[in-house]
């Protein structure tokens, strides 16, 4: 049995050279068991995306009132029907997205990062892979159960395109909304309570990121500042290209994600080396 | 080349101190004031390549803290450590590849899943080919006695099957070295017992070095050949265990029963009385201040014997003598 392990893996003196391959194949991985980890529970998973048939049902009821008080077929080139598959898609999103920040804070908080830390992976692509695995199976269900309910209320969704254009583009807002949750999650190795950042970015999201109301709606003004900031790119832009999935809106909703992705994945890397270095000094 | 070698390691951690209160939390707030905790105060030991070394010491030892550097999550305040050739707080990753850790307050299986399933992602971790991954998890699953477990979610499992199933996980990577902090936390005996065993086994077949920590005196005495005592962040001792148990089991406790009355006054040189009744007497002696044979000349002469216990302390005994020793 000896002579047989022994050269089963690593002999003595083996310089790793992983492979992009390998290194790829470590993320999946991590994803994958994430995923495993939510099929565990399925009542639960169903349970939660029933949520999004209550939040459809008071959407409908508020935007045919509005819809039937001005009389007009659209609104900003919005008909009702597409109101409320852009908000399915908005809600869908907004549900399904798992809040990382908590995570991150608790286990810098309880020192059990440092547990995380002696295997052989970066803790930020870990949490982000283990967020991915934890999120499609919900971003699934919110999916197959709000279109099933929006359907029954104002007819059929947008064609293909729209599905292909709208999940390339949620893949981005959860890698923006992680990069958001890891910032606040991270910002534990400083102050002691997380929860008024977790707050504030929920509230930026719900008010300018577009998950109550389509951006199109706001006064000019207010379109303008929401539009520049990072919150709608997470919610409204993947959302409207749903309904309207043209190669130009695509562009744009592409381009504004790699920007604030490049920004705020930047200012979250330079954090966590410095945060990484002083956790190791201070200890769990 | 040493497996482990550690010199003149220091850890003294920084705390925030707070008075009761909300006025001691504004002042905290305002003016936060430091104690410092010595966790580690100057430790030095070699660990040869395949050994199995005990580390024992009571709560707040520094035993852990110790472990937390050398697999290098947490960052020494001065003194070296080499693992493997590695400085762990500065090559971390690459240490990861070669050592394995178990912390027994510390889950590393996913609590909702088959332990199988963690066995796959730590795989992946390690960049194990899927051959060479499925080979490895047989091998191990044999080896502990597990396979019948794998495949039940981790929280179904008792504590015992699941610590087996954790040291497997931590050795998936074929380390070198496997640092276990309390691996047998909570454990019962014939649990306990089947751990040892399997990490022997382990340590026979593969060559592993394991440094392993614990509570439980049976650990260290029937696994490692040597072991080092912490006290307050200080080795107070550390020899082979064959020469721990030579040098401080020359500790004799005689209890005696005789068929008639004792004299009162019975005493023997050299010996220490516990208790004298009238028909009996429980006494104590040192083998290498007193010999054996006055002692029990003396007894068969005092009177008509029913019985005669003798008894050494256990390991438990001279390790608390030990911390006693090193309180004062
Ligand atoms: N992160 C930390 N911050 C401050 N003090 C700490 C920290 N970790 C440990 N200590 C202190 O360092 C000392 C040694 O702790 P350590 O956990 O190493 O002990 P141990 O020997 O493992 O004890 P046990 O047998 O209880 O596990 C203790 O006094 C503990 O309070
Ligand atoms: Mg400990």
């Amino acid at each position: 049995m000896r002579t047989k392990e022994a050269n089963v893996l690593y002999p003595e003196g083996r310089v790793r050279d992983p492979s992009a391959a390998a290194v790829a194949g470590k993320y999946w991985a991590i994803f994958r068991t994430q995923l495993l980890n939510s099929l565990a529970y399925p009542i639960d998973l169903l349970g939660r995306s029933l949520l999004i048939i209550l939040f459809m049902w008071i959407f409908m009821n508020l935007w045919r009132v509005t819809y039937g008080a001005t009389g007009a077929r659209s609104i900003a080139g919005l008909t009702l029907a597409d109101t409320m598959w852009y908000l399915m898609m908005a809600e869908a999103v907004m549900l399904s997205k798992r809040d990382l920040s908590e995570t991150i804070s608790e286990q810098v908080k309880d020192g059990s990062v440092a547990y995380l830390l002696n295997k052989p992976f970066n803790f930020i692509l870990y949490h982000f892979a283990a967020g991915l695995g934890g999120s499609v199976l919900a971003f699934g269900g919110n999916l197959i159960i709000g279109t099933a309910v929006v359907w029954l209320m104002v007819g059929p969704p947008p064609g293909m395109t729209g599905w292909i254009f709208a999940g390339a583009a949620v893949a981005l807002s959860w890698l923006l909304d992680f990069c958001f949750s890891a910032l606040i999650g991270l910002s534990a190795f400083v102050v002691e309570e997380t929860n008024a950042f977790r707050w504030i970015y929920q509230k930026f999201l719900l008010l300018l990121g577009g998950v109550l109301i389509p951006l199109d709606f706001f006064p000019a003004w207010l379109q303008t500042v929401s539009l520049n900031l990072p919150f709608a790119w997470i919610i409204y832009g993947p959302a409207r290209l749903f309904v309207d999935p043209s190669l130009a809106r695509l562009g744009r909703v592409f381009l504004q994600q790699g920007i604030w992705l490049a920004v705020v994945g930047g200012i979250v890397w330079f954090i966590y080396r410095r945060a990484a270095a002083r956790l190791v000094i201070n200890g769990g | 080349m040493n497996a482990i070698s550690v010199r003149n390691l220091r850890k003294t951690f920084q705390t925030k101190r707070k008075a009761a209160g909300l006025r001691g939390s504004l002042r905290a707030l305002w003016k936060p004031a430091f104690q410092d905790v010595e966790a580690v105060r100057g430790i030095s030991f070699e660990m040869e390549a395949g050994e199995l070394l005990g580390f024992i010491g009571p709560n707040g030892a520094g035993k852990s803290t110790t472990i937390k550097i050398l697999t290098g999550i947490l960052h020494p305040s001065s003194g070296e450590a080499a693992v493997l050739g590695y400085v762990p707080w500065q090559e971390r990753q690459a240490l990861a590849f070669q050592i394995g850790s178990v912390f027994g307050q510390r889950p590393q299986l996913w609590y909702h899943l088959p332990a199988v399933d963690t066995f796959y992602l730590f795989g992946k971790i390690y960049e194990l080919d899927d051959g060479s991954l499925k080979r490895r998890i047989s091998f191990l699953a044999e080896a502990f006695e597990i396979e019948e477990l794998l495949e039940t979610p981790v929280r179904k499992l008792s504590l015992g099957q699941r610590m087996r199933c954790e040291v497997a996980a931590s050795l998936l990577h074929k380390p070198r070295v496997l640092l276990l902090d309390e691996p047998s936390i909570g454990l019962d005996v014939v649990a306990k017992q089947r751990l040892r065993m399997t990490i022997q086994r382990m340590n026979e077949l593969e060559g592993v070095g394991v440094l392993l920590t614990s509570h439980d005196a049976g650990d260290i005495e029937t696994l490692c050949r040597r072991v080092i005592i912490v006290n307050h962040g200080e080795i107070v001792y550390r020899d082979k265990v064959s020469a721990l148990k030579r040098r401080y089991l020359t500790v004799k406790t005689v209890d005696v029963r005789y068929n008639e009355q004792l004299a009162p006054d019975f005493r023997l040189p050299g010996v220490e009385m516990l208790k004298v009744g009238r028909y009996g007497a429980k006494m104590r002696f040192d083998t290498r201040i007193t010999p054996v044979e006055p002692v029990i000349s003396g007894l068969a002469a005092a009177g008509s014997l029913a019985d005669v216990t003798v008894s050494e302390p256990s390991l438990e005994d001279v390790i608390s003598a030990i911390y006693a020793r090193t309180e004062a």
